[in-house]
C-alpha cells in the first residue's frame, strides 16, 4: 500500500539473457525505487512475458488472478481448469526433450550473466513474467527465460514471483520455440528494479537451468497470446500496488542439465524503510526425478504476498484443494493466491488433477493453500513464513499518514457548503461519509493495522444477509423474516476474543454500541461467537435498496469502515441495478470484494452461475472471489451447514493467514485512501464552485448597478432630464420675468429677498426629475439583478425573490441626496462662482436662481450654447462653469453612488446570508491532499 | 371502436386542462407543461381508441415472475419465463377478443411478433375476460432498464397497472420510490399481486400481506387491494383474474385511469401555482388606478407645470399689451442688466422660451408605469406579476415620445395675442391721449389763456381749469385701474385656458396610457383570471 507517485518508478534496467532479448518494461508498480538506489544486486529477470509489456503494470503489482474462468477461488464456479501460471523455469533442453517430458516449457536459457548482478536489474521486477503465454507456446526452451532474480538482502520492492506455468496443453511440442516469441510473449517484466535486489547471494543460476520468474500478474492481454490455458494467473492486482511480493522460484529441472540450482530470491519489497527479506534461494535438487530439477524458491516476504513458486520438481499446489504435482517438487508458496502452472504437458482438466510436468511447475498457490502443502519436492521447502514480517506499518509511515490524515480531516471537518448548488447536497453527503470513515476506519485503522479484519456483508433487501452471517456464526445474531427490509441495525459478530476490540476500539467510533437492536437509537450490536474463527469479523448491514431510506445510509456507512466486502445478491436479483452501482462503488474504491450468489435453486444454478459470472466479466470483476449458496430450507434463521462451508473455510483462511488478511486489510485501506484523490477534489470543486457562483452573483450586482450609475450619467448629460416638468418650469422661471429679474442691478441696501414661489418650484421640479432617473435606474438595475440571479441557477432565483425591486427606503434617500446635492451646488455657485469683476461691478445675482440655470446650464449638455449657458458664462466665466460643474457631476455621482451601494448591500446581504464560502478552503483540502500523498 | 362515453367530468376536466396548458403557456413550470401536453395527447388517443378494451400491463421488478403470471392468466406459455436475470425485454401482449384492437396496440407501440389472441382460445370460462389487453412488461429495475424505458412508458399508459411483488422485492425503493407513492388516488386502477407466494408459509404469508397493506398505505395507496398469487402453484390466480375481470367489465378502467393522471398532475399544478386567492385578483384596471397612471404620466410631463408656465408667460406678455403704459415707459430707463452685460438679445431668447413644446420625462414615464403594474399585480404567483409588468412595459419605448407629440399638438401657441388685448391696448391709449391732451389743456390755460384763439377760447376759460385738471387726474386713475382691470382678465382668461389646456391633456394622456399601456396590462390580468378560472375547473 502506499504507493508512490508514478514518477519515481523507474524502468529497471533489464538483464537480458542470453537468448533473450530483455525488453525492459517499465513497472507501473509503486514502490519501485529508481534504480539508482537499487542495490548491487541485479537481478536479470527475464522474464518470458508475453505480451506482458503492455500490462506490465498491471501485473507486477499484484498478484490476482485473473482469469475469470478459472478463478481458482470460487473452486464450485470454475470447473475449468484451475488458472495456471505460467512461470516456467526451463531448461534448456531440446524441444524433443521436453516435449516428451513434459516439462514446463519455458525454458529459461539463463541468463548466466545476471545473476551476480547487474545492479540494475531488478529480480523484482522480473518476476513477473508471466511465463504463460510463452508457456503456451510451449517451449520449453524458449520461452520463458527467466528468472532469476538475485535478490539483495536489500532489495525493496521487489518480487516477482514466479509463476510458472505451464500451460496445459503444452503437448504440442513445438518445443523451441524461439526464443524471440517468448520473449514477446512475456511481460517486459525483465526489467529491474532499482531497489531489489542487492546483492543477495545471488543466485545461483545456472545456466542452462534457468529460472522462471514468476510473473505475478496476468494480464489480460496476454492471454490471447497464451493459450487458454496458459493463464497467467495473478494475484491481486491491488490498485495500489503494493509492496511487493516477491515471488519468484524458479526452478529449473533440466533433465539434461543437470544442475539445478536455482537460484531464486526474493526480494521483498517493503515499503520504503524497511525491507527485509530475506532471500532465500534455495536450490534443491532434486536428482531423484529424470530431470533433476531444481528448485528454488524465493521466498519472498514481504509485506504482502509470499509465494512460492515451485519449480521443475513436482509441485504440489493446492489450490483451493488441489494438489498438483509437477514433475519435480516445487512447493512454492505464491502469496495468498495461488497460481498454478503446470508445465508443459499438463493438462489440467480439473482442478484437481494433478499434474506432473517433468519440468517445473510453478503454482502459486494461495495461500491457504499453500500453506499446507507444500509437498515434498520441496527440500527447499521455504518457510512461507518470512512473508509475514511486514504487517504492521512502519511507526514513522503511521505517524507521518496520521498527521496528513489529522489534517485533512480538519479540513473537511472544517468545510461549510452555505449554498444550495447543484451538487451541494451530494458534496455535503460526500463531506460527511468522508468524515465518518476518517473517524471510524480511516484513522484507527492505520493505528493499529493488525486488528482483526472488519468483513460487511451488504446487500439487497431480502437476499439473506442477515441468514448468512447467522449461519456462519452459527447464532442467530441477527433477525430475519419475511417482512422487507429485516435488518436496521448493522450487527456485528466476532469471536469473543476480539470483542473487545470492537466494542472499545476506535473502530466505528461514532456509533455507540447498543446490547441489542432497538427501535429507535442508532447504535451497532456487537455479538461474540466462538463460532467465528479469531482475526475476522462478520457486520451484517441493513440493505441498499429498500424503501427505508435510512437503511442505505447506514449500510453506506458501514461499507466505509469495511476491510473486505461480501456483497451478497440472489438469483432474482442479481441484474438490480442498485446491486450493480454497489459493484461499481467497491470497484471504484479498490476494495475488496466478495461476493456471494445466495438463494440459487439447484436446477437453474448452472444457468445463472454462468449468466451472472459472465455480467461480472464484462464488468472486470471477474476474478472476485465468488460463493454460492443455493436456496434451501432455513430453519430458525440459518442456512444448512454444507450451504456455508466454503465460506467458512475462507474465513478460516483468512483467520489462519495473517500476511493474506493483512494484506487484504491494506488493500482496502489504500483503496480508500486513493479514492480521496478523487472524493476531497470533489468537494473542493464543490468549494470553489460555490466562491466562484458567489463571485458570480455579486458581479452581477456590480455590473447593474454600474450600469444604473452609467445611465445616470447619460441622463445628465444628454439633456433628457429637461424634459416634462423640469422644463416647464424652467420655461415658467424664464417666461414669468423672474429669470430676469434675478440679475438686478448692483444698487445699495438691497438686502437679499424672499426666494420667490417659481424659484422653489423650479427647484422641486429639478430635483423631482433627477430622483425619477435614479429610482427609474434602481428599478432596472433591481430588475437585472434579480433576472440575472434567476438565470444562473434555482439558489440565484431563491435569494433574489424578494429583490427585484429597490429598497422601501430607496426614494426617501434619494430626495435627501438630491436636496443636499442642491444645496452643496448653491455653496458652491456662491463661494466659489466667484463673478467676473467687470460684472460684479454692475450687476448682482441671486444664487439661488445661478444655481438653478448652473443646473440647467450643465444638464442640457450639449456645447454650450442656449440661454443658460451664455448666461452663466456671461457671469461667471466659462472657466467657473467648467470647474463647478465638473465638481458638481462628480459630487452627484458620488451621492447616488452611495445610494446604489447601500441598495446592493442588500443583495451581499441576501449572499451572505445563504452562506458565505470559505475562498481558501478548496486550497486547503488540495494541500492537505497533497500531503496525504506524500506521506504515502 | 365507438368513443367512449365519459362522463361529463372528465371532459370538462380535460378542456380545463387544455385551457391551462394554453393560457400557461410561458407562465407555468415548462416541465409540467410538457407533462400536460404529453397527458392531453394521450387521454385524446386513448379516448378514441376501443372502449371495448382495457389495456391491463404486469408491471414490476426483475424475478418477480411477470411473465409467469402473465402466462398463467393466459394459460399459454407465451412469454418465455428464465431464471437469467432480466428475462423480459420486450412487451408481450395477449388480448382477449381481437377485433379492434389492432390501432390500440400500434398506439401502445406493441411489436406484431409479440402480440397474442385468447380470442380462439377464447372457451372456457374466460368470458369475463373478453376487452382485456394484457401486457407483460419488462422490468424497471434492472441494469438493463436504465436505458430502457419502455416499461416506464407503458405504465403510464396501461389502464390497469398490476404491480407483482414478491416476497424478496416487495419493499424495494425502485418499485415504491418511483412509482407507488406518486400513485396516490390510482388506487381503483392498480392492484398488486404478492407473487411466489408459494414459497411462504401461511403464516409468513399472513405477515406480509399485513406489512405490505400498511406499507402502501403509508406511501399513500388509501385502499390497497393486494392479491397473494402464485404462478407456480396456480394459487390466488383465479382470484387476480376475477379482480382484473370486473375491471374489464366495467369498461371504466380508462376513464379512472385518466382521471387519476389528471388529479395527480392537478396537484402539482396547483402545488407549483396555488389558486389561493388568485381569482380575486382584478381582471381589469380600476377607474382609480387609471386616474393614478393618468396623473403621474401628467406629472411626467409637467402639465401642472406648463400650466403654471402658460399663466406666468401670459401675465407677462400681457403687461406689454394691455398694461397701463406709463409705468412700462419709466422702467425703460432703469438700466437693464443684460444690456450692461451686452446680452441684449438672450433677452429676447428668454422671451421665446416660452414658446418651446412641452415633451416628457421616460424615467418618470418609466416609473409611473411600473407604479401601475406593482399596483395591479399586488398578490399575484411571482410569475404572473412578471407577466403583468412585461404586458406594462410593451410599449415602454414609444410612451414618451408618443406622449411628447400628443401633447404638443395643444400646447397653447404663447405668443398668441386674442382680439380684445388689442381693444384693451386700443383703450389704454385714448386714455394716454386724454391724459396727454388734459395736460395740453392745463398747460394753456394756466400759462397763455391769452394767447388760445378765439375759436378755441374755452380752454382759455379758466373756470373749466379745476375741472380738467380733476379730469386729467381722473384719466391717469382710470388708466391705472383699466391697467389692473385688464390684468384682471387676462389672468382670467389664462385661469380659463389653463383649465381647458389642463383638462384636453388629461384627455390625451389618458387617452395614451390607455391604449399604450392599460390595455395590455388588462389583456394579461385577463389571461390570468382565465387561466385560474380553468384551473378551478380542473380540480372539479
Amino acid at each position: 500500500m502506499f504507493e508512490k507517485p508514478a514518477v519515481l518508478q523507474q524502468p529497471a534496467a533489464p538483464t537480458t539473457s542470453p537468448d533473450m532479448p530483455e525488453t525492459p518494461s517499465e513497472r507501473p508498480s509503486l514502490f519501485v525505487k529508481p534504480a539508482s538506489l537499487g542495490g548491487p544486486g541485479s537481478r536479470a529477470a527475464p522474464a518470458d512475458v508475453p505480451a506482458a509489456g503492455e500490462e506490465a503494470d498491471a501485473a507486477s503489482s499484484v498478484p490476482v488472478e485473473h482469469d475469470p474462468a478459472d478463478t481458482a477461488v470460487i473452486p464450485a464456479v470454475s470447473r475449468d481448469a484451475a488458472p495456471r501460471v505460467p512461470a516456467a523455469p526451463t531448461t534448456p533442453r531440446t524441444p524433443d526433450d521436453t516435449a516428451t517430458e513434459a516439462r514446463p516449457d519455458t525454458h529459461t536459457p539463463a541468463p548466466a550473466a545476471p545473476e551476480p548482478a547487474e545492479p540494475d536489474a531488478e529480480a523484482g521486477s522480473a518476476a513477473e513474467a508471466s511465463g504463460r503465454a510463452s508457456l503456451a507456446t510451449g517451449e520449453a526452451d524458449s520461452a520463458a527465460t527467466v528468472p532469476e532474480h538475485e535478490t539483495g538482502p536489500e532489495t525493496d520492492d521487489t518480487i516477482a514471483e514466479v509463476a510458472a506455468g505451464a500451460p496445459e496443453d503444452v503437448t504440442s511440442a513445438s518445443a523451441d520455440e524461439p526464443a524471440g516469441d517468448a520473449f514477446a510473449g512475456t511481460f517486459g517484466t525483465a526489467t529491474a528494479e532499482p531497489g531489489d535486489s542487492a546483492a543477495a547471494d545471488d543466485m545461483s543460476h545456472r545456466s542452462t537451468s534457468d529460472d522462471t520468474t514468476a510473473v505475478a500478474a496476468a494480464d489480460p492481454d496476454a492471454e490471447p497470446t497464451v493459450g487458454e490455458t496458459a493463464h497467467p494467473s495473478h494475484d491481486e492486482p491491488g490498485p495500489t500496488a503494493e509492496a511487493e511480493t516477491a515471488e519468484a522460484a524458479e526452478p529449473a529441472p533440466t533433465g539434461d542439465t543437470a544442475e539445478t540450482s536455482e537460484p531464486t530470491q526474493e526480494t521483498p519489497a517493503v515499503e520504503a524503510d524497511e525491507r527485509l527479506k530475506t532471500v532465500e534461494d534455495r536450490a534443491a535438487d532434486s536428482g531423484a526425478t529424470k530431470s533433476g530439477t531444481a528448485e528454488d524458491r524465493a521466498a519472498a516476504d514481504l509485506t504482502t504476498d509470499d509465494r512460492i513458486v515451485a519449480a521443475g520438481a513436482t509441485v504440489h499446489q493446492v489450490a483451493e484443494g488441489r494438489i498438483v504435482d509437477a514433475g519435480a517438487a516445487v512447493g512454492q508458496v505464491a502469496e495468498s493466491r495461488v497460481v498454478e502452472d503446470s508445465p508443459a504437458a499438463t493438462h489440467v482438466a480439473d482442478d484437481r488433477a494433478v499434474e506432473d510436468g517433468g519440468a517445473a511447475a510453478d503454482q502459486v498457490a494461495d495461500d491457504r493453500v499453500a500453506e499446507s502443502r507444500v509437498t515434498a519436492g520441496l527440500s527447499a521447502g521455504d518457510g512461507a513464513d518470512d512473508g509475514v514480517g511486514g504487517e504492521e506499518l512502519p511507526a514513522e509511515l503511521v505517524e507521518a499518514l496520521t498527521s496528513a490524515l489529522g489534517t485533512l480531516r480538519e479540513t473537511v471537518a472544517g468545510l461549510r457548503f452555505g449554498l444550495d448548488l447543484p451538487g451541494v447536497e451530494e458534496a455535503r453527503k460526500g463531506q460527511a461519509a468522508l468524515l465518518a470513515q476518517l473517524d471510524d476506519y480511516v484513522l484507527p485503522r492505520i493505528k493499529t493495522s493488525t486488528a482483526p479484519a472488519l468483513i460487511v456483508v451488504a446487500g439487497s433487501t431480502g437476499a439473506g444477509k442477515s441468514t448468512l452471517v447467522n449461519s456462519l456464526a452459527e447464532k442467530n445474531v441477527s433477525r430475519t423474516g419475511v417482512r422487507r427490509p429485516t435488518t436496521g441495525h448493522p450487527v456485528l459478530a466476532c469471536h469473543p476474543d476480539d470483542h473487545r476490540w470492537f466494542a472499545e476500539g476506535e473502530l466505528l467510533g461514532g456509533l455507540p454500541r447498543l446490547s441489542a437492536p432497538g427501535d429507535d437509537k442508532h447504535g451497532l450490536v456487537i455479538v461474540a461467537t466462538q463460532k467465528l474463527p479469531q482475526g475476522v469479523a462478520l457486520l451484517d448491514t441493513p440493505d441498499i435498496d429498500s424503501v427505508v431510506e435510512e437503511h442505505h445510509e447506514i449500510a453506506h456507512r458501514m461499507l466505509d469502515v469495511a476491510d473486505l466486502w461480501i456483497f451478497v445478491t440472489t438469483a432474482a436479483r442479481y441484474a438490480d441495478a442498485p446491486a450493480w452501482s454497489l459493484l461499481r462503488l467497491a470497484k471504484e474504491r479498490g476494495a475488496r470484494l466478495a461476493i456471494v450468489l445466495s438463494r440459487v435453486p439447484q436446477k437453474s444454478s448452472d444457468v445463472v452461475l454462468k449468466h451472472f459470472v459472465r455480467m461480472l466479466t464484462e464488468y472486470g470483476l471477474g476474478e472476485i472471489d465468488r460463493f454460492v449458496v443455493h436456496e434451501s430450507e432455513v430453519t430458525d434463521g440459518r442456512l444448512p451447514d454444507a450451504e456455508v462451508t466454503e465460506l467458512r473455510l475462507w474465513l478460516a483462511e483468512l483467520s489462519v493467514d495473517e500476511r493474506r488478511r493483512a494484506r487484504a486489510v491494506r488493500e482496502t485501506l489504500d483503496g480508500v485512501l486513493n479514492s480521496f484523490r478523487t472524493r476531497v477534489p470533489a468537494l473542493a470543486k464543490q468549494l470553489e464552485a460555490q466562491v466562484a457562483f458567489r463571485a458570480e452573483l455579486r458581479s452581477d450586482v456590480e455590473a447593474a448597478f454600474l450600469g444604473a450609475l452609467a445611465e445616470l450619467d447619460r441622463a445628465s448629460r444628454n439633456g433628457s432630464l429637461l424634459h416634462g416638468e423640469v422644463l416647464a418650469r424652467w420655461q415658467d422661471f424664464a417666461g414669468s420675468g423672474d429669470l430676469i429679474r434675478s440679475l438686478r442691478v448692483r444698487k445699495r441696501g438691497r438686502a437679499g429677498r424672499q426666494v420667490p414661489e417659481r424659484v422653489l418650484a423650479f427647484k422641486a421640479a429639478v430635483r423631482a426629475g433627477l430622483e425619477s432617473v435614479i429610482i427609474a435606474a434602481a428599478n432596472q438595475a433591481c430588475e437585472e439583478v434579480a433576472a440575472r440571479w434567476r438565470h444562473r441557477a434555482e439558489l440565484g432565483a431563491k435569494l433574489g425573490e424578494d429583490l427585484d425591486r429597490p429598497s422601501d427606503d430607496l426614494v426617501r434617500h434619494t430626495t435627501r441626496a438630491i436636496a443636499s446635492w442642491q444645496d452643496h451646488l448653491l455653496e458652491l455657485v456662491r463661494t466659489e462662482g466667484v463673478a467676473k469683476r467687470s460684472v460684479s461691478k454692475i450687476v448682482k445675482f441671486d444664487p439661488d436662481s445661478l444655481a438653478l440655470i448652473f443646473m440647467v446650464a450643465m444638464f442640457s449638455g450639449g456645447a454650450g450654447e442656449g440661454v443658460p449657458h451664455r448666461l452663466v458664462n456671461a457671469l461667471l466665466g466659462a472657466e467657473s462653469l467648467r470647474a463647478i460643474g465638473a465638481k458638481a457631476l462628480t459630487d452627484l455621482r458620488a451621492r447616488v453612488g452611495m445610494l446604489f451601494d447601500e441598495e446592493a448591500l442588500r443583495y451581499a446581504q441576501a449572499l451572505d446570508s445563504a452562506g458565505i464560502p470559505d475562498e481558501s478552503a478548496a486550497t486547503r483540502l488540495y494541500q492537505a491532499t497533497y500531503n496525504l500523498e506524500v506521506a504515502r | 371502436m365507438t368513443t367512449m362515453t365519459t362522463k361529463p367530468g372528465l371532459a370538462a376536466r380535460l378542456s380545463a386542462l387544455t385551457k391551462v396548458v394554453e393560457l400557461g403557456a410561458g407562465r407555468l413550470d415548462k416541465k409540467l407543461l410538457d407533462e400536460a401536453t404529453e397527458l392531453l395527447l394521450q387521454a385524446g388517443d386513448r379516448l378514441k381508441l376501443s372502449s371495448e378494451h382495457t389495456v391491463v400491463a404486469l408491471a414490476g421488478g426483475t424475478g418477480s415472475g411477470k411473465s409467469s403470471l402473465f402466462n398463467a392468466i393466459s394459460g399459454l406459455d407465451l412469454s418465455p419465463t428464465g431464471v437469467r436475470r432480466p428475462t423480459t425485454a420486450r412487451t408481450h401482449a395477449c388480448v382477449w377478443g381481437f377485433d379492434g384492437t389492432g390501432p390500440l396496440l400500434d398506439w401502445l407501440q406493441i411489436q406484431e411478433r409479440h402480440r397474442f389472441s385468447r380470442a380462439s382460445a377464447l372457451d372456457k370460462g374466460d368470458g369475463q375476460l373478453h376487452g382485456l389487453i394484457l401486457l407483460d412488461l419488462p422490468d424497471h429495475d434492472s441494469i438493463r432498464a436504465l436505458a430502457d424505458t419502455e416499461a416506464d412508458r407503458l405504465i403510464g399508459m396501461a389502464d390497469l397497472v398490476v404491480w407483482v411483488l414478491d416476497p424478496q422485492k416487495y419493499a424495494d425503493a425502485s418499485t415504491h420510490r418511483r412509482y407507488v407513492t406518486e400513485l396516490a388516488g390510482h388506487d381503483a386502477v392498480t392492484v398488486f399481486a404478492l407473487n411466489q407466494s408459494d414459497r411462504l408459509t401461511t403464516e409468513e404469508l399472513a405477515e406480509l400481506v399485513i406489512d405490505l397493506n400498511d406499507l402502501l398505505r403509508r406511501e399513500g395507496v388509501e385502499h390497497p387491494s393486494v392479491v397473494p398469487t402464485s404462478a407456480v402453484t396456480g394459487r390466488g390466480i383465479e382470484s387476480l383474474k376475477s379482480v382484473i375481470s370486473a375491471a374489464v367489465g366495467r369498461r371504466r378502467a380508462a376513464i379512472q385511469k385518466l382521471e387519476a393522471d389528471l388529479a395527480r398532475l392537478e396537484r402539482r399544478i396547483s402545488e407549483s401555482m396555488p389558486l389561493g386567492e388568485a381569482l380575486s385578483a382584478p381582471s381589469s384596471v380600476d377607474e382609480a388606478r387609471r386616474m393614478g397612471l393618468a396623473d403621474a404620466l401628467c406629472d411626467a410631463v409637467g402639465v401642472p407645470a406648463v400650466g403654471d408656465a402658460m399663466e406666468s408667460v401670459y401675465a407677462e406678455r400681457s403687461n406689454r399689451w394691455v398694461g397701463w403704459p406709463y409705468p412700462r415707459w419709466f422702467g425703460k430707463f432703469r438700466s437693464d442688466p443684460l444690456k450692461s452685460l451686452r446680452l441684449d438679445d438672450v433677452g429676447k431668447e428668454v422671451r421665446n422660451i416660452a414658446t418651446a413644446a412641452v415633451s416628457a420625462q421616460s424615467a418618470e414615464v418609466a416609473n409611473a408605469v411600473q407604479a401601475l403594474a406593482d399596483g395591479v399585480s399586488v398578490g399575484m404567483h411571482r410569475v404572473w406579476r412578471s407577466a403583468v409588468h412585461k404586458a406594462a412595459r410593451s410599449n415602454a419605448r414609444k410612451l414618451p415620445q408618443t406622449l411628447t407629440d400628443d401633447l404638443a399638438a395643444v400646447a397653447p401657441p404663447l405668443d398668441r395675442v386674442p382680439a380684445w388685448w388689442t381693444l384693451l391696448r386700443v383703450w389704454q391709449y385714448v386714455l394716454v391721449l386724454a391724459f396727454v391732451v388734459g395736460l395740453a389743456w392745463l398747460a394753456v390755460g394756466l400759462f397763455m389763456p391769452d394767447q388760445v384763439p378765439p375759436a378755441l377760447e374755452l380752454l382759455g376759460d379758466s373756470e373749466a381749469l379745476p375741472w380738467v385738471g380733476l379730469m386729467t387726474v381722473a384719466v391717469l386713475g382710470l388708466g391705472a385701474l383699466s391697467g389692473v382691470a385688464s390684468r384682471n382678465f387676462v389672468e382670467l382668461g389664462a385661469a380659463r385656458e389653463r383649465e381647458r389646456l389642463e383638462r384636453e391633456m388629461r384627455r390625451r394622456v389618458a387617452a395614451v396610457s390607455t391604449t399604450m399601456v392599460v390595455e395590455p396590462v388588462e389583456a394579461e390580468l385577463t389571461r390570468h383570471q382565465a387561466f385560474y378560472t380553468a384551473l378551478r375547473d380542473l380540480s372539479g
